[in-house]
């Protein structure tokens, strides 16, 4: 108990007694950690929203109003056969129809004027079960087109690919950025905790030379550098909470009806993630930063 | 091998131990020495004889380049890092400059030794007493160092030193800062420590202590040891 007493309070001490490297190093490590929280969060947004499209990935063929149904239903069976298709839907001219009058009923900016006549074809819908296969998958189709059977092609896992192409990116900078940052927060509690050591070198070597074991001198710089890494941690948290609404509902209108709601297991795993980083960059850093004043 | 053939009361023991400091200075040349239990030696020399060099090594703040060095039966060449805390908790040190935390009460310094040694507070504070009431500090316990003469500064390291109950105490210029009568208040603690039963090992400059007491003289020059007398003086 006097062990952890001495140890506690000589981090503490060490902290309080440097504010200004304190506070310095405590504002960086937030900084950081509220990148970090910033790309998790983005990520497991773009994830979920990659998901979402995914699953509603179609290829839609128009067919010809006079193809034969035995080569539609060859067809079918041709495209069902592919690993990449999950489900294949014919829908008749009359359920397109239904389909645009309903959603025409949903939507002001729409209005159907005249449903004497039916100009819709009759379609396939294809589903797929992963959004990269699509480009492949259509450019397979479209050679079906002109064949009598099929009139035309529409596929649009344009969106899909733009977003994975953003979620790439996203994730390699992002990671970018995060290392970088991670170098820099890093380079700061080392030195902070060099002033620590530096401040205490007297008691450090009194310490050595009366019998304290290395992990006993140490001890206290590591806590006092987990302390800066869960003050950071405590102020990122903060700041992502405040802003986690606003930011949400400005990227839910950005990206549009993208449904971007994260459980409270996320937010769990996002603050557990914060805290663990936090503490590992502070306990990490101070363990380089007073190894190195111990090996001399 | 000095430790098999030796007479078994050895509490330190070089064999042929040379230091060479990696710009190219001996500091120390072949020193064979044994101290028995219970000895008062006073090492002696001009500045770089090898004096602190000689300490440097007891303590294992610093490796020889060839030979043995055995403190209390245990090899510290061969030692692991992690065995070396237990070592210091045996070999109390006092230096000229007292290194005393300035921030902290006499009390506070003398306890700092167990406490940061894992012992309890209550055990702390029992030892520190003891040891301030033999070295005579009883009175000045709440003190803190800059309101302390040197003489009671010493005193207060040598307490420090004797806290954790050390086989051996190594004394290196403890009254190189002090003045005549308190050099004698100092030595006189000293022989006193001495007399209770433990080890003592002395660097010194002052001639009239060495000379005065006529305990064994280790006489080093140029890192050898050219006299050890059982009781001897500073000069020959």
């Amino acid at each position: 108990m006097r062990r952890l007493e001495y140890i506690g309070t000589t981090a503490a001490q060490g902290f309080w007694r440097n504010p200004v490297m304190s506070v310095a190093s405590t504002f960086t490590v937030g900084l950081m950690l509220l990148l970090f929280a910033f790309f998790l969060a983005t990520d497991r947004g773009l994830q979920a929203a990659v998901g979402v499209l995914e699953s509603k990935v179609e290829l839609a063929l128009f067919l010809e109003d006079d193809a034969r149904v035995s080569d539609v239903l060859a067809l079918r069976a041709r495209i069902e056969a592919d690993p990449a298709v999950s489900r294949v839907d014919y829908i008749t001219k009359e359920q397109a129809m239904a389909r645009l009058l309903d959603i025409a009923a949903r939507r002001p900016d729409i209005q159907i004027i005249d449903t004497s006549s039916n100009p819709l074809q009759n379609s396939l819908e294809i589903k797929l079960a992963h959004a990269q296969d699509a480009p492949r998958v259509a450019a397979a189709l479209r050679q079906e087109v002109g064949n009598g059977v099929v009139s035309d092609i529409v596929d649009n896992p344009q969106v899909v690919d733009k977003l994975l192409t953003v979620t790439r990116v996203l994730s390699i900078g992002g990671l970018a950025v995060l290392a970088m940052m991670l170098i820099v927060a890093l380079f700061v509690i080392v030195n902070t905790i060099r002033i620590a050591v530096h401040a205490r070198r007297d008691e450090i070597e009194i310490m050595k030379l009366v019998g304290a074991t290395d992990w006993f001198v140490r001890w206290p710089f590591i806590l006092e550098g987990m302390l800066v890494g869960a003050l950071g941690a405590v102020a990122a948290t903060v700041v992502v909470l405040i802003a986690a609404g606003p930011v949400m509902n400005a990227m839910v209108g950005f990206i549009e009806i993208l449904p971007l709601s994260f459980g409270t297991t996320f937010v769990w795993q996002l603050v557990g993630s914060v805290f663990a980083l936090a503490l590992a960059v502070g306990g990490g850093g101070a363990m380089l930063s007073v190894r190195a004043h111990l090996a001399k | 091998m000095v430790a098999i053939l030796g007479r078994g009361n050895e509490l330190i023991t070089l064999d042929g131990v040379s230091k060479r400091y990696p710009n190219g200075t001996d500091a120390l040349r072949d020193v064979d020495l044994e101290i028995d239990s219970g000895d008062f030696v006073f090492l002696v020399g001009s500045s770089g004889a090898g004096k602190s060099s000689l300490i440097r090594l007891l303590i294992r703040e610093e490796l020889p380049s060839s030979g043995r060095v055995w403190v209390d039966g245990q090899d510290v060449v061969r030692m692991r890092r992690s065995a070396v805390p237990k070592l210091r908790r045996r070999v109390g040190v006092v230096f000229q400059d007292f290194k005393l935390l300035p921030r902290k009460t006499v009390t506070e310094n003398v306890s700092f030794a167990l406490l940061v040694t894992g012992h309890s507070g209550e055990e702390a504070r029992e030892e520190t007493e003891r040891a301030l009431a033999l070295v005579g500090l009883s009175q000045r316990r709440e003190h803190f160092p800059d309101q302390l003469s040197g003489g009671e500064k010493q005193r207060t390291a040598i307490a420090r030193a004797l806290v954790s109950r050390p086989k051996i105490l190594i004394a290196d210029e403890p009254t190189g800062n002090l003045d005549p009568v308190t050099s004698w208040e100092i030595i006189k603690l000293l022989v006193r420590v001495n007399e209770l039963g433990t080890t003592l090992l002395m660097a010194t400059h002052n001639a009239e202590i060495v000379n005065a007491l006529r305990r064994r003289v280790v006489h080093l020059d140029h890192g050898m040891v050219v006299r050890d007398e059982r009781e001897g003086q500073y000069a020959a």
